[in-house]
C-alpha cells in the first residue's frame, strides 16, 4: 500500500468543506452596507433548497424566483441519490466533522445498521406537508440550511463578536505594552478589520438565543448516538431528497462472488443505509458518502449507472405503511390546530408585542412562507429584528419582530424585504416602504418627563425620521412643587403620520421601560388591528 | 466635487489681498498677531440661486476667507499636530438637506490643516443614525479621505469616562482620540432644534460623547459644562445651508435655506448667536447661549468683538 493514496471520500470532504466555505462566505457578506442593496448571491442556498420551494408552494400557492435553482437540486438528486446530503449540505458537514471528532473514521458496525427508526423523518415530513396544505410553514423552520443560517446569525457570531470587542477593548483601555511597543498596534487594527468587513452592529444581540443554541447544540451532540443522527433521523431536507432517490440511475452493486461480507462498507456508512451484513442497500437513506467503495479491502463494491426500470436485488425502498402516511398526516394538521386554535390564532387578539419587519404579509400569510432563517434579522442595520419566542404562537417560533427598544426599522433601510428569501417580508423600494405601518406609537405619561415631571425632553421628536413630524409639541402650563407656573412642550404622536419605525421607543431617556412604546395596532398589514385611522381631519363634516 | 487646487488657491488668496477684502494677511503668510481677529464672517456676493456644483465651490471659498480672516489656520494648527475636524454627521441625510456639515467646508479645512503641516487630521461624529450609513449619506467621508484624513468611528465601547467637574455634568465618557488630540475644530452646521431651539457650535460638541440622552433636560447648562470642560480653540460654523425647521434631522427641502455664510471665530458662544440670527432667532432666545455667555466662556454679543465681515463674489 502507498502512503498517500487519494481516494473518493478525500475528494467528497474537498466539495464539503468547500461549500461549507461558501456558505459562510455567503454569511458573512449578508449584511448592510451603506448605499447599497444586499447581494442578490445572499440567498444563494436557499434558492437550491427544494424543500422551501415545495412547502411554499403547498402553504402559500406561491412560487417565488428561485423555483428554477431548487430544480437543480431536485435533478440530481433523480439521478445520483441524497448527494447533496454527502457532498454539498454545510449542517451535514458539521455532522460529519463532529462525528469524526467523536468517533474517530469507523464507528462499530451495529451502530451503522439501518433502524427503522430512520423512517421517523418521512413521516414528520408527511405530516408537516398535509399541515402545509392549511398554510403551515413550520416544516420549513427545520431545514438544514436553514436552521444552520439562523443558528450563525442569532448565536454564533453574536459570540465570536462579543469576544472580539470585549477583548480587544479590554487591551484599548488597559493599554499593555513596553514603551512605544503597544499590544493595541496589532489588536486595534485587527479589531478595526472585523468592524469594518464582518460587523453588522456595534454590541449585537438577540433575545430567544438559548433556545436556538440548545437545539442546535443538541442536534449536533447527538452524533455521540450516532454518526449523522439529525440527517439520519430527522432532517426533513434529507427526508424529501429520500424521496426522490427513490430509484436513483447511480446505484450501489456488490460483486457477491468477491464479498466476503466483512462488513468494513458498512462500519464507515454515513446514512446507515445497509442492513443484513451490509448486503441490502436503501438509497434513500445512502448519502452517495463514498467512503464504503474506499473502505472495500476486496474491490467488490461499487456505484453504477443502472436504468431505473432494471430491477436489482438486494436493493430496498422506503417502506411507509398507509397507515403510518394517515397517521402523520392527522397528527400533523392536529398540530396546527392545536397552533392555531387560540385567541391570536384566530385574530380576536393582536399581541401588541409582534411588530412585523416592514412588508410582513398578513400574519397567516407570513406564517405561510416564513422559514424563520434569519436573514432579515442579519441584514437589518439596527439590529432591532429579533427572533420571537411565543409571540407569534408555537407555530411563529424564532419568526422576526421588531424589538423597538433593541433596535429600530431604519427610515433609510429596505433591506429585510430584499433579502427574504421567500419573500414573507415583501420586496419594496425605499419611498414605498416608508408608508408602511409597523405600529402606532404611545406615550406613556406617566414616565415621559414633560408629563410627568414638568421638565423639558425631546429625545423622541427629534429623532422622529418623518420629514413632517409624527411627534409634535403643544406647549402647556405646569406648575412646580413650588407654585412656579412654567410653560413646558408636551410631545404628541399625530396617527396620520406615526409609522411605528420605533426609533423614538429606542431612544427614551429610559432604558428600562421606554416611555414612548411601538405597539402593533395600526399596523398596515391588518386593517382589523387599525385602533386610530390615520385620517388627516377626523373631526371634519 | 470641485476643490481648488493648492496653486489657484495662493493666486486667489494673493489676489483677495491684493483688492484689501482680507487686509493685509494672505493665507499662508498668516502670523496671528495679538490684534487677530476673534471672530470672521465671510458672505457670499455674487449671483443667487447657484447649483449644488456651484455651492460647493463657494462654500471652499467662504470657508478659506473667513479663516483667512482670523489670521489663517496656522494660527491654531502647529507643524506635526495631531488635528480632530469634529463636523456634524448626525443624520442619514445628503448635503442639500442642511442637517450634516457640508462636505466642501470639512473637505477645505482638512487641506488647510495638512498644509499647515499638521501630521495627521481625523475626520468623525459620533452619529445619531446608523453610523456607516450617515457618513455614507453625508458626503463628508468622501470628500475627506482622498485629502488624506483619517475617517474615525467611534465605537462606543472605546468611549472613557471623564471627570469634568461641571455644575451638572460630573463625569461624562468621552472618545478619548478627541481629547488626545492636538487641536479640535468644530465645524457645526447651523440648524433649527425643536427643543434647544438651534443647534449649532456648542451643542455639535455632543457629538463627542456618550450618555447624551439626558442632556435636554437642562440643555443649556450641560453644553456649558461640556463646553467648559473642552475649551475649543476654533470654531468654524457652516451656513452655507442651513435648516430653518423640523431640526435637526430635517428632510424637507422647504425647510432648508441659503444664507451662503461660513463664520469662524474662536469665540463659541458668539459664533452660536451669529448663527441664531442667521436662522431668525434672537440670542437671548437660546439658553445654551445665555448659559455659555454667563459662565464667561464667550460673549452673546457677538458685534462687539468686531467681527471681520468680508463679502466674497
Amino acid at each position: 500500500m502507498k502512503w498517500f493514496r487519494w481516494s473518493s471520500a478525500r475528494t467528497r470532504r474537498c466539495v464539503q468543506l468547500s461549500f461549507l466555505v461558501l456558505f459562510l462566505a455567503a454569511f458573512l457578506a449578508t449584511r448592510p452596507l451603506p448605499g447599497q442593496d444586499p447581494p442578490g448571491w445572499a440567498k444563494l442556498f436557499f434558492w437550491f433548497d427544494p424543500l422551501l420551494l415545495v412547502t411554499t408552494f403547498v402553504a402559500a400557492h406561491a412560487l417565488a424566483g428561485f423555483a428554477l435553482l431548487a430544480l437543480v437540486t431536485v435533478g440530481i438528486t433523480l439521478l445520483l441519490g441524497r448527494v447533496f446530503c454527502g457532498w454539498a449540505c454545510p449542517l451535514g458537514t458539521i455532522h460529519d466533522i463532529a462525528g469524526r471528532l467523536i468517533h474517530g473514521k469507523k464507528s462499530p458496525a451495529a451502530a451503522n445498521r439501518y433502524s427503522p427508526w430512520q423512517k421517523a423523518k418521512y413521516y414528520v415530513l408527511v405530516g408537516m406537508l398535509a399541515a402545509g396544505l392549511f398554510g403551515a410553514h413550520w416544516i420549513t423552520i427545520f431545514d438544514p440550511l436553514v436552521l444552520l443560517f439562523r443558528t450563525l446569525t442569532v448565536t454564533v457570531f453574536p459570540a465570536v463578536q462579543w469576544a472580539v470587542e470585549e477583548a480587544s477593548a479590554a487591551i484599548y483601555h488597559a493599554d499593555p505594552g513596553i514603551g512605544p511597543v503597544r499590544v493595541t498596534s496589532l489588536t486595534e487594527p485587527a479589531y478595526r478589520a472585523f468592524r469594518d468587513n464582518l460587523r453588522v452592529v456595534e454590541k449585537q444581540a438577540f433575545l430567544a438565543t438559548g433556545g436556538i443554541a440548545a437545539f442546535f447544540i443538541t442536534i449536533v451532540a447527538l452524533n455521540a448516538y450516532r454518526r449523522r443522527w439529525w440527517c439520519r433521523y430527522v432532517c426533513p431536507l434529507g427526508a424529501f431528497l429520500g424521496i426522490l432517490a427513490w430509484r436513483p440511475l447511480l446505484r450501489r452493486k456488490v460483486a457477491s462472488d468477491s464479498c466476503t461480507q466483512c462488513e468494513l462498507c458498512g462500519m464507515n456508512c454515513h446514512g446507515a443505509a445497509t442492513s443484513d451484513k451490509a448486503q441490502l442497500w436503501r438509497p434513500s437513506e445512502c448519502l452517495g458518502c463514498l467512503n464504503c467503495t474506499d473502505a472495500c479491502r476486496r474491490g467488490s463494491l461499487g456505484f453504477r449507472w443502472i436504468w431505473p426500470w432494471e430491477r436489482q436485488e438486494n436493493v430496498a425502498r422506503v417502506d411507509l405503511s398507509r397507515r403510518g402516511m394517515l397517521a402523520s398526516a392527522v397528527g400533523g394538521i392536529t398540530l396546527l390546530g392545536l397552533c392555531r386554535a387560540t385567541p391570536q390564532g384566530r385574530a380576536r387578539v393582536y399581541n401588541p408585542e409582534l411588530i412585523r419587519p416592514p412588508g410582513a404579509r398578513p400574519e397567516p400569510d407570513f406564517l405561510a412562507r416564513c422559514t424563520a432563517c434569519g436573514l432579515c434579522m442579519k441584514v437589518c442595520p439596527t439590529g432591532g429584528l429579533q427572533p420571537s419566542w411565543f409571540e407569534a404562537g408555537l407555530e411563529g417560533l424564532w419568526t422576526p419582530r421588531l424589538v423597538p427598544k433593541i433596535g429600530y426599522c431604519s427610515y433609510d433601510c429596505n433591506r429585510c424585504g430584499l433579502v427574504c428569501p421567500t419573500e414573507a417580508i415583501r420586496p419594496m423600494p425605499l419611498e414605498e416602504k416608508r408608508q408602511v405601518r409597523l405600529g402606532l406609537a404611545v406615550f406613556d405619561t406617566t414616565r415621559c418627563i414633560p408629563y410627568a415631571y414638568g421638565r423639558d425632553c425631546m429625545v423622541c421628536e427629534e429623532h422622529c425620521p418623518i420629514p413632517e413630524k409624527a411627534i409634535y409639541f403643544l406647549e402647556a402650563e405646569v406648575t412646580t412643587r413650588d407654585g412656579e407656573v412654567r410653560r413646558i412642550k408636551q410631545p404628541k404622536v399625530d396617527p396620520s403620520k406615526c409609522i411605528g419605525c420605533g426609533v423614538c421607543e429606542n431612544v427614551c431617556v429610559f432604558r428600562d421601560k421606554s416611555a414612548i412604546r411601538v405597539t402593533s395596532a395600526n399596523e398596515s398589514r391588518h386593517p382589523a388591528n387599525e385602533a386610530v385611522p390615520a385620517w388627516e381631519e377626523p373631526y371634519g363634516y | 466635487m470641485v476643490f481648488a487646487s493648492r496653486r489657484d488657491f495662493l493666486l486667489q488668496s494673493a489676489a483677495a489681498a491684493a483688492v484689501g477684502t482680507v487686509g493685509a494677511q494672505t493665507g499662508l503668510s498668516a502670523q496671528a498677531g495679538p490684534n487677530a481677529p476673534a471672530m470672521a464672517i465671510a458672505q457670499w456676493k455674487g449671483p443667487k440661486a447657484p447649483t449644488a456644483q456651484e455651492i460647493d465651490r463657494i462654500a471652499e471659498q467662504l470657508t478659506i476667507k473667513a479663516i483667512e480672516a482670523i489670521g489663517g489656520i496656522s494660527r491654531f494648527v502647529r507643524r506635526g499636530d495631531v488635528v480632530w475636524v469634529k463636523p456634524n454627521i448626525a443624520w442619514i441625510q445628503p448635503p442639500e438637506m442642511a442637517a450634516n456639515t457640508n462636505p466642501a467646508v470639512v473637505a477645505t479645512i482638512v487641506r488647510l490643516c495638512f498644509e499647515a503641516g499638521a501630521k495627521q487630521v481625523k475626520v468623525g461624529d459620533n452619529p445619531v443614525d446608523v453610523v456607516d450609513q450617515a457618513y455614507e449619506r453625508s458626503g463628508i467621508p468622501a470628500a475627506v479621505r482622498p485629502l488624506g484624513a483619517q475617517v474615525v468611528i467611534m465605537d462606543r465601547s472605546r468611549f472613557r469616562r471623564v471627570d469634568i467637574k461641571g455644575e451638572r455634568l460630573k463625569s461624562i465618557p468621552i472618545y478619548p482620540e478627541v481629547l488626545d488630540a492636538d487641536l479640535v475644530i468644530n465645524v457645526p452646521i447651523a440648524k433649527h432644534h425643536s427643543l434647544a431651539t438651534i443647534t449649532v457650535a456648542m451643542k455639535n460638541f455632543m457629538g463627542v460623547v456618550e450618555e447624551r440622552r439626558t442632556f435636554h433636560q437642562a440643555i443649556g447648562e450641560t453644553l456649558t459644562d461640556l463646553t467648559r470642560f473642552l475649551q475649543p480653540k476654533i470654531s468654524v460654523v457652516d451656513a452655507v445651508r442651513v435648516l430653518v425647521a423640523r431640526g435637526p434631522r430635517g428632510g424637507r427641502l422647504e425647510d432648508v435655506r441659503m444664507p451662503l455664510a461660513i463664520a469662524a471665530g474662536t469665540d463659541i458662544v458668539a459664533l452660536d448667536a451669529w448663527a441664531a440670527e442667521i436662522l431668525g432667532r434672537k440670542p437671548e432666545e437660546i439658553s445654551s447661549v445665555v448659559c455659555g455667555h454667563k459662565a464667561g466662556l464667550g460673549t452673546m454679543d457677538y458685534r462687539s468683538l468686531k467681527p471681520v465681515e468680508i463679502a466674497v463674489a
